[in-house]
């Protein structure tokens, strides 16, 4: 398993060009994709890094202007934090920050931006793994648009997990995620799908995955409440009168499943879906504040 | 990595940061102040050095730390010090910064000067601490023991930002040659610099007998 040295060497060597930001193109595309496999190569980078990081103390030393400090103080104080990894530590009294960007712009900062968690600034994750096909009978009869929010679902999930860190470990545990994200969403039988667009811009925000005891949502858009305060209510639609179906809490702003707690069923017999956000933590009667809708296509 | 093998950094060293980076990651917007007086100069005289531009180099010193504010588990504590991660994350930038901004020409007639200066700094300024002054000799006494070629083709890259492509050119030897000068010379620094350079170790740069150790 071990590769000897000189068998190696091209990479010892691309490594070091990495940390510089040094490589060409094609260079920097093939070390890219052998680096988040080759943990050897990750402690070249890190070490390249500490000269790297040494080498700057040979500088002349230089105070940048008073200003800069105001400035920087401004731009933090107008800037929302990334929320956390998956699986990383959240303090339980700091709410999630729900950055600004969209979820491919946040996404898309992430790679370009900011150097990878093992120190290497121009890594770019290869893109998310295709969804693997699936042979058998079911798959086929699922509605295109049931397999198309579970695509998207898996896509974003799989970028964003991949670029917010290139650790082994962490990217093994999010493609187990992502599997039972796709098994949950293209579990077999019949499902009723509704993709619900939010007032005011019309930009779809979620789909409404409905089963006749189950309901999930695919959000895609959906700010992320507080949960201690707050709560995500699904709505079924008939006539004109709303019935509450159950709630749900955003935790992510990015692309995520949400399975919706509710003790109903029938829950796929409905013209259209609302979701709405409300105080506290129970299910009104009526909607308080309906955040988007939109009606079953499937 | 424990704290017992870490190399003697500055006496505020590495817990301090890890504090920091804690108290940024828990959504602390004062933290960010606090890591900006910890790093502000070796930040703004590294894109300094690599952008010869105030204004942008102070542009650079403002997005990293804006960055490290909006996405602080970017850094994996796993891997190296915060420290390095951070000056690495000024050199990206800055070389990105240096590539837009300047023109074929200007960059061209830049490199005379970068050639020129590919021996080591020696202006300081008179409040530079012991530990500067400390790092600045070992950093240049290190880079003393390079064959000139090795330190020419890394202080090329490092300070000036140029591509392998680029440094081959200018230095007026194949591709293949550069990308092997530069590991040797880094690998080199890293035994000429020990302590100063960190205790990441297990990498292409540490001695045969820490290779594939397995140890994070």
């Amino acid at each position: 398993m071990n590769p000897r040295d000189d068998d190696h060497e091209p990479y010892d060597e691309l490594a070091v060009g990495w940390a510089l930001h040094a490589l060409e193109p094609e260079d920097e595309t093939l070390f890219g994709a052998h680096l988040p496999s080759c943990p050897r190569c990750a402690r070249t980078v890190a070490e390249t890094s500490e000269v790297m990081s040494a080498l700057a103390g040979d500088l002349p030393q230089a105070e940048p202007s008073e200003g800069l400090r105001d400035r920087l103080r401004a731009a933090v104080e107008q800037t929302e934090q990334l929320p956390p990894p998956a699986g990383a530590d959240l303090p339980a009294d700091v709410p999630p920050a729900r950055p600004s960007g969209a979820t491919a712009a946040s996404g898309g900062r992430r790679r370009t931006d900011a150097p990878a968690a093992t120190g290497f600034p121009g890594y770019e994750p290869p893109a998310a793994a295709p969804v693997p096909p699936a042979p058998t009978a079911w798959r086929r009869v699922l509605p295109n648009a049931l397999v198309a929010a579970a695509v998207a679902a898996i896509l974003a999930l799989g970028t964003w997990n991949v670029v917010l860190s290139s650790a082994r470990d962490d990217a093994q545990a999010a493609a187990a995620e992502q599997a039972q994200v796709l098994d949950s969403v293209l579990q077999p039988g019949r499902a009723t799908i509704a993709p619900v667009y939010r007032d005011g811009d019309g930009e779809q925000v979620a789909t409404v995955v409905a089963r006749e005891a189950q309901l999930e949502v695919v959000t895609h858009g959906l700010q992320v409440n507080d949960d201690s305060d707050s709560v995500y209510v699904v709505w079924g639609m008939v006539d004109d009168s709303p019935v509450a179906l159950g709630t749900f809490d955003v935790v992510s702003p990015q692309t995520d499943l949400r399975t919706v707690g509710s003790a109903s069923t029938g829950l796929d017999g409905y013209v259209g879906y609302a979701i709405s956000i409300e105080p506290g933590r129970q299910m009104p009667s009526e909607p308080t504040d309906v955040v988007a809708s939109g009606q079953v296509t499937s | 990595m424990g704290a017992v093998t870490r190399p003697a950094r500055r006496p505020e060293g590495d817990p301090g940061d890890a504090d920091l980076v804690a108290r940024v990651r828990a959504g602390e917007r004062g933290a960010v102040d606090d890591l900006y007086d910890r790093f502000r100069r070796p930040a703004f005289a590294l894109a300094r050095r690599i952008l010869a531009d105030d204004t942008l180099a102070e542009d650079v010193v403002q997005d990293v730390f804006l960055t490290v504010w909006r996405d602080p588990h970017a850094y994996d504590g796993g891997r190296g010090s915060f420290a390095s991660w951070l000056m690495a994350m000024v050199h990206h930038k800055a070389v990105d910064a240096v590539r837009r901004e300047e023109s074929h020409r200007r960059r061209q007639a830049r490199a005379e000067d970068d050639l020129a200066l590919s021996a080591p700094t020696s202006a300081r300024d008179v409040e530079d601490d012991a530990w500067t002054r400390l790092v600045a000799e070992r950093v240049r006494a290190a880079l003393g023991t390079l064959p000139d070629a090795q330190r020419e083709a890394l202080t090329l890259a490092y300070y000036g930002g140029y591509t392998q492509r680029e440094v081959a050119a200018l230095t007026r030897a194949p591709l293949g040659t550069v990308k092997t000068r530069m590991l040797a010379g880094m690998r080199r620094l890293k035994e000429e610099l020990g302590a100063v350079a960190g205790g990441t170790a297990g990498g292409a740069l540490s001695g045969p007998a820490a290779v594939d150790g397995g140890a994070r």
